[in-house]
């Protein structure tokens, strides 16, 4: 280190770097195991992501959204894994399903009113392996801005950003995500009711 | 001030839920299920349901031996 007082030193870089993305580790790798919904496939994409972030660290601008920043080289190192690999699948459309698609069926369902409370039935029957399964049967598009709304907290500018998308359709496919997402939960809930319910007809093998 | 409706109200639920409406929107959408049961009923199962799909979906923490691994790499 002959240079006297360089603006930044390797060193300087390599805290700097460390300290930032240390803040957002944990939550990067979350967000990859929900993306890639395997383990090793995870850790491989949190490591592309390091990389990546680290050889473009020189690009990043001091004081900018680093959460953000990051979650873009995420997403664009899963997009590039996932192209290679798997096929989109075909986007259907739900139209019949509302915004309250979960709430309305649950307050239509005889089986849940008898409950009592029947909102409260339904939150109480989804379990976590649910609402995984139902997350990850969304289309791939849907699926991406539902994980970044709705479990990473990101507003729809910030999607836009990440994505490289306008916010217009960031919106409309959180939108469909959405009702896609209730119209499972619907299925495992009604699923999960019968096997708890001993006056109920039995549970039938269902998709998982 | 100008007054919303119930159909208005429901078709802003998500975008009142994630923080993406104006500050004028979003006091009178508050205002408004302060007053209508049914608007808050629905209002509030999402959120309720929104924050249980949040829970449910946390993963626990980076394991500690890829962490190391990652760091090692800017040692290089
Ligand atoms: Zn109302």
């Amino acid at each position: 280190m002959a240079a006297p007082q360089p603006r930044t030193t390797p060193q300087d870089d390599r805290e700097r770097f460390q300290a930032l993305v240390e803040e957002h580790l944990n939550g990067l790798f979350g967000a990859a195991l929900r993306l890639t919904r395997n383990r090793t496939r995870a850790e491989d994409l949190l490591q592309e992501t390091f990389l990546r972030a680290w050889r473009s660290f020189r690009t990043f601008q001091p004081g900018t959204n680093a959460r953000a920043w990051l979650y873009k080289i995420l997403m664009n190192a899963y997009i590039d894994s996932y192209r290679k690999t798997a096929r989109e699948p075909e986007v259907v459309d739900h139209d019949d399903v509302d915004e309250f698609y979960l709430y309305t069926k649950v307050q239509e369902s005889e089986d849940f009113r008898r409950a009592g409370n029947p909102e409260e039935e339904v939150l109480a029957r989804l379990m976590d392996a649910d609402v995984k399964g139902a997350l990850d049967s969304l289309p791939e598009s849907f699926r991406q801005v539902v994980i970044l709304s709705d479990i990473e907290g990101f507003s729809y500018q910030e999607i836009a950003d990440i994505l490289s998308i306008p916010i217009g359709t960031v919106m409309s496919r959180l939108h469909r995500g959405r009702r896609q997402l209730q119209g499972k939960l619907w299925e495992y809930a009604k699923r999960a009711h019968y096997v708890n319910a001993a006056d109920s007809p039995p549970a039938r093998s269902g998709p998982r | 001030m100008s007054e919303i409706d119930c159909e208005q109200v429901l078709q802003l639920v998500w975008q009142f839920l994630d923080g993406e409406v104006e500050e004028v929107r979003y006091r009178e959408i508050e205002a408004h299920l302060a007053e209508c049961a049914n608007c808050e009923g629905r209002v509030s199962f999402e959120r309720r349901l929104r924050t249980l799909i949040e829970t449910k979906c946390q993963e626990g923490p980076v394991p500690v031996e890829l962490k190391r691994r990652l760091f090692k790499f800017l040692e290089g």
